[in-house]
């Protein structure tokens, strides 16, 4: 199940709120060293954790298993603000368009030995119902070069807003992937999982097993 | 028109390609400025696949048509250093590379030699990596290869397009296999066998006959290619049809 909470509805849940900005930590920091990011409680938030974010949660068992953070493009957001040498002429904005950031499966979930994990999928169909229902179609994605084909893979229409660039060891590109309900078929059905992933409400207390 | 507004023109063309040929003959047009005139992609088979089946992991090609069969005839897939490289490596490199960093069998000189017969003397190879963990393995080549770190990055970048249109015509052929249809009623049908309701329990709750709910249920089952009914009540929990 994949919880979407604004950054309010987030810090009403300290458990949630600090498992999130842990993983954030244990992941850009720790293992991919955007060491920018450093800080010495091991907590990653930076100042686009505003109050128009909107945060993705997938829970299993409950714990968090995987995070996405959305930022609205009709303010500033991590590309024009930070990553602005990844585009080229103007960057697509509007309240359609949303910037999907930190997207992060955490270490335990990662099932797949170098294919897309199942809590990775369920992040990407959460997306897209998340936007579908609210008249977002497309998404600003800085990502490594190889996710191109995954997107492809799921027929989103994908276009490079920009020439691909080396950060480290890494390579980026700033990728726009517009959707539509066929998009989502398609997800839903690579994932063999028809029904809706995006849940109402908030998760239980994390820790807490849900007996099923 | 900026060289970037030819690479957005360019995957608008892509999207417009139909065939795997229209997307080979598109992606070698921006490639071939580079020198880059062959190009090959494909997942990568397991060392000792059949040479019969060598061809079906091919997805994009244009190679000399003399040197792809002589390839295939002489399983050069096992001794190719650009393979076995790239199985290594699992990053972008030239082809020099592998030659050089490889500890070269006799084969592998017989291939790299072989290549350069049919005037591919170097050329460019990268992996990708599907959805589900698939090796793609990308090579493009040609007589005479000059490229740039940043050109290089480029032309991996429009060949990672390409690979993703012909992965999407590849699919849309199969078309969806996987999708099953199940009705209304065989999935309320499903919810209560889910709660352990018997067939009359549940034809009393629908309002229907003992007889067509177990025909509902039986549907189900064949859809659901479950071999009794717990498998197919699981069955339909994993797919999400019913909670």
């Amino acid at each position: 199940m994949l919880f979407s909470l604004t950054t309010q509805e987030l810090m009403e849940r300290p458990d949630l709120w600090e498992a999130v900005h842990r993983l954030r930590y244990k992941i850009f920091v720790e293992e991919m060293g955007w060491s920018d990011l450093q800080r010495p409680d091991g907590l990653e938030i930076d100042q686009f954790d505003h109050d128009e974010a909107v945060h993705q949660i997938v829970i299993r068992n409950g714990e968090l298993a995987g995070y996405q953070r959305m930022l609205p493009t009709t303010r500033p957001h991590l590309l024009t603000e930070v990553l602005a040498d990844l585009f080229e002429g103007t960057p697509p904005c509007g309240p359609n368009v949303w910037e999907l950031t930190r997207y992060a499966v955490a270490p335990g979930f990662r099932d797949g030995k170098r294919g897309v994990s199942t809590v990775g999928t369920e992040l990407i169909a959460g997306f897209v119902e998340w936007g579908l229902s609210r008249n977002v179609n497309q998404v600003i994605i800085e990502f490594e070069p190889m996710w191109v084909l995954r997107a492809l893979q799921l027929h989103f229409l994908a276009k490079p807003l920009g020439y691909q660039r080396t950060y480290g060891n890494q390579q980026v590109v700033a990728t726009l992937l517009t959707f539509n309900e066929h998009t989502l078929q398609v997800v839903r059905s690579r994932r063999n999982y028809s029904a809706s992933v995006l849940a109402k409400g908030y998760p239980d207390r994390l820790g807490l097993r849900r007996a099923s | 028109m900026s060289q970037f507004d030819r690479t957005l023109e360019f995957m608008d063309q892509l999207q417009h390609a139909n065939t795997a040929a229209a997307v080979c003959e598109k992606l070698l047009g921006v490639t071939s400025s580079f020198g880059l005139t062959a190009l090959m992609a494909g997942t990568v088979p397991q060392p000792g696949t059949p040479r019969g089946q060598q061809k079906d992991h091919v997805l994009l090609c244009d190679w000399p048509g003399e040197w792809l069969e002589r390839y295939v005839a002489r399983n050069y897939v096992d001794h190719d250093p650009v393979v076995s490289h790239m199985k290594q490596l699992q990053a972008p490199f030239q082809w020099r590379e592998a030659s050089q960093g490889i500890r070269i069998d006799k084969s592998s000189g017989e291939v790299m030699g072989d290549a350069s017969e049919f005037k591919l003397r170097d050329g460019m190879a990268f992996p990708l990596v599907t959805l589900d963990g698939q090796i793609v393995m990308v090579s493009l080549g040609g007589e005479a290869v000059e490229l740039s770190e940043a050109e290089f990055g480029q032309v991996s970048l429009v060949s990672t397009y390409a690979i993703g249109r012909a992965m999407q015509l590849h699919t849309m052929a199969e078309k969806t296999i996987d999708h099953i249809e199940l009705t209304p009623r065989e999935r309320e049908c499903l919810q209560w066998a889910a709660v352990g309701k018997s067939e009359w329990e549940i034809s009393q709750i629908l309002g229907i006959s003992e007889h067509t709910s177990e025909k509902h249920l039986l549907n189900a089952k064949g859809k659901l290619g479950a071999v009794n009914r717990v498998q197919a009540v699981a069955e339909a929990i994993r797919r999400g049809y019913i909670s």
